[in-house]
């Protein structure tokens, strides 16, 4: 095992960053899962092959946090069923089981993704080495999946402007106001089950972030997803206003 | 209409001058029986959102032409207006330049703050399907032509006044300067920069004109009649003034208010503002709550710059650049502007319509 360069916030800087690769490996494993269960809602074959090798990218992705992990000694914790990933994963399963490929869209290339891309990318740089480095290669893999799902759900809104955009206002409410919670300044319903200790929002500022900083970057590429799929802006002020803070 | 959409009027491009504005604006987006969110927790998400079209708004004319247009506000930090965060800012204006144009609008305005851009930067300008505008020609004219109103009001003659103007080297500043020079008594002009100071002073001696120019707003403010401020009113102090004195707060934001040592022996109103006749409605409508005024209908001049260009059918770069604004440009956009019913506003300051007008607008 390598060591790891000690300095007086070792102890606490390490704890936060178990925390955000448990994080991490937990994210994508929870998209792993939803890919396998989007597979399911898919007839076209090529489509459906393409669900399945999204799946398997995510296990690459929580394969290489996990490893990095492993080789530098750090503690982690995964939890699929924790408040907030458990939540979110049975948002996704409820609408995999009506088979409504366009939600299980919206829900992981859309939602789940720029929350990845995004917070992948604030760790990246502030990580820096090959940690870093790891979190912002991941974060450029997670942006082609953003960006494949828009060209699908442009054509779906064009199909259907007013069913769509009701559509994907449901679904907002169901699944990013679990997500605003999770990422409040505190946890808004509760300890999420994956931090080793207390919530790692606290301690953020031993690796040079914080949780405000990270959620507005995140919601910032979340509404101009929106905004690149045609969701007119004046509905998606107002989706975001509302979510809890 | 979607962001995609095409044949839309004119945009507006804006941002609001502080987060107390924000905040309301936001907690009146929240539901019913939602909990109000604070400054700070607005901040914290706000702050970060990128440029977005927030509403629609339909204009109509006297002349009974109606256009449309929608308002993107660019959530610019109120706090960070100063030249520290200028590379940010103006990150966020080319964004929201760069929406407006993607959503076809064929002439925008870039309000407040935000128009500095386009003062400094003409490359703007270059290639672009959506004609710009500071909207500064008509907030000029509007400035000049409501001192003018406001003086008869309150008995003033500007002939026999000294008038001070705060911010004079400025593209406004300098318009009403050049407006005024000839018509009234003696020009008093301040400004923060000496040298292009000197240079404007210099340039209105040469026309016959008594004009006198300090940095030091002190020096001048107790001889002025009549005081146009179009100066950013963050720092500016207003000591001893004339008993009667009539007051233009035309800056950005409008607080010169709050800026007065002593309580006002004389008449204040905010300046450069104008008011549509023929009515507009918003979409959603949040007049209540991101544009309310005292008077209805009101609206700032740089804004309806871009309603007049988009009636006129005129789809120019009508304002850009720096000390451009010639006096016969603002007599011809005031002059379009009355043809559309779009008028200065009525008298008000941050306590209401002027008295007489209270009764109309109670």
């Amino acid at each position: 095992m390598e060591t790891v360069a000690i300095s007086p916030l070792a102890g606490e800087k390490l704890n936060v960053i178990a925390d955000v690769f448990s994080q991490a490996i937990t994210g994508e494993l929870i998209g792993m899962s939803n890919f396998a269960s989007l597979a399911e809602t898919i007839d076209d074959p090529h489509e459906k092959m393409e669900a399945v090798e999204h799946a398997n990218s995510e296990r690459m992705h929580a394969e290489g946090f996990m490893a990095y992990a492993k080789k530098h000694g750090i503690n982690i914790n995964i939890n699929l069923a924790g408040e907030y990933w458990g939540n979110v994963r049975r948002q996704f399963l409820h609408y995999a089981k009506i088979k409504d490929f366009i939600a299980c869209l919206i829900i992981q290339e859309v939602m789940l993704e720029s929350f990845a891309v995004s917070m992948y990318t604030d760790v990246g740089n502030a990580l820096g080495d090959e940690a870093g480095e790891l979190f912002l290669s991941i974060a450029d893999e997670e942006k082609e999946h953003l960006e494949h799902s828009s060209d699908l759900l442009r054509a779906a809104l064009q199909e259907d402007p007013v069913g769509f955009v009701a559509r994907f206002e449901e679904i907002h409410f169901n699944c990013m106001s679990i997500l605003a919670k999770f990422t409040a300044a505190t946890d808004l319903s509760g300890h999420c089950g994956v931090c080793n200790g207390d919530c790692m929002k606290g301690s953020l500022h031993h690796i040079d972030l914080d949780i405000a900083t990270m959620r507005g970057n995140a919601l910032a590429l979340y509404a101009r997803a929106l905004d690149n799929i045609g969701i007119p802006g004046e509905k998606s002020i107002v989706w975001i206003a509302q979510l809890p803070a | 209409m979607d962001s995609t959409t095409a044949c839309l009027d004119f945009a507006a491009i804006g941002h609001q001058d502080s987060w107390k504005n924000i905040t309301r604006f936001v907690n009146g987006l929240r539901k019913p029986g939602q909990e109000r969110l604070s400054d700070d927790t607005v901040k914290n998400i706000f702050a970060f959102l990128p440029p977005t079209e927030v509403f629609k708004v339909n204009v109509r004319s006297v002349t009974g032409a109606t256009i449309n247009g929608v308002y993107v506000e660019t959530f610019i930090d109120p706090d960070k207006l100063d030249a520290r965060f200028g590379r940010h800012n103006l990150a966020k204006v080319l964004e929201a330049l760069n929406h407006v144009e993607k959503m076809g609008s064929k002439v925008a305005t870039l309000g407040g703050f935000t128009s500095i851009v386009l003062e400094g930067n003409l490359d703007l300008l270059q290639q672009r399907r959506t004609s710009l505008t500071t909207g500064n020609t008509l907030t000029a004219a509007f400035i000049v032509k409501g001192v003018e109103e406001a003086a008869e009001l309150v008995g003033i003659d500007l002939q026999a006044a000294n008038l001070l103007i705060i911010g004079a080297t400025g593209d406004i500043g300098s318009a009403c300067a050049t407006y005024f020079a000839g018509r009234v008594e003696k020009l008093l002009l301040c400004a923060r920069k000496q040298l292009p100071l000197q240079e404007l002073v210099l340039s209105l001696s040469k026309k016959q004109v008594s004009v006198h120019g300090s940095t030091n707003i002190a020096e001048f403010s107790r001889r002025a009649d009549v005081i146009i401020s179009v100066a950013s009113s963050a720092g500016i102090r207003l000591p001893k003034l004339k008993s009667g004195v009539l007051i233009c707060d035309a800056g950005y934001p409008k607080n010169l208010e709050q800026s007065l040592d002593d309580s006002l022996d004389g008449h204040l109103f905010h300046g450069g503002m104008g008011q549509v006749s023929g009515g507009f409605s918003f979409s959603p409508d949040y007049s209540s709550s991101i544009y309310e005024y005292p008077a209805p209908f009101t609206i700032h001049g740089c804004i309806l710059e871009a309603m007049i260009l988009a009636f006129e059918q005129r789809w120019e770069n009508y304002s850009s650049g720096k000390g451009k604004i010639t006096t016969e440009k603002m007599e011809e956009i005031y002059s379009l502007s009355l043809k559309h019913g779009i008028t200065i506003a009525p008298f008000f300051d941050s306590a209401g319509c002027w008295a007489p007008l209270k009764k109309l607008y109670a």
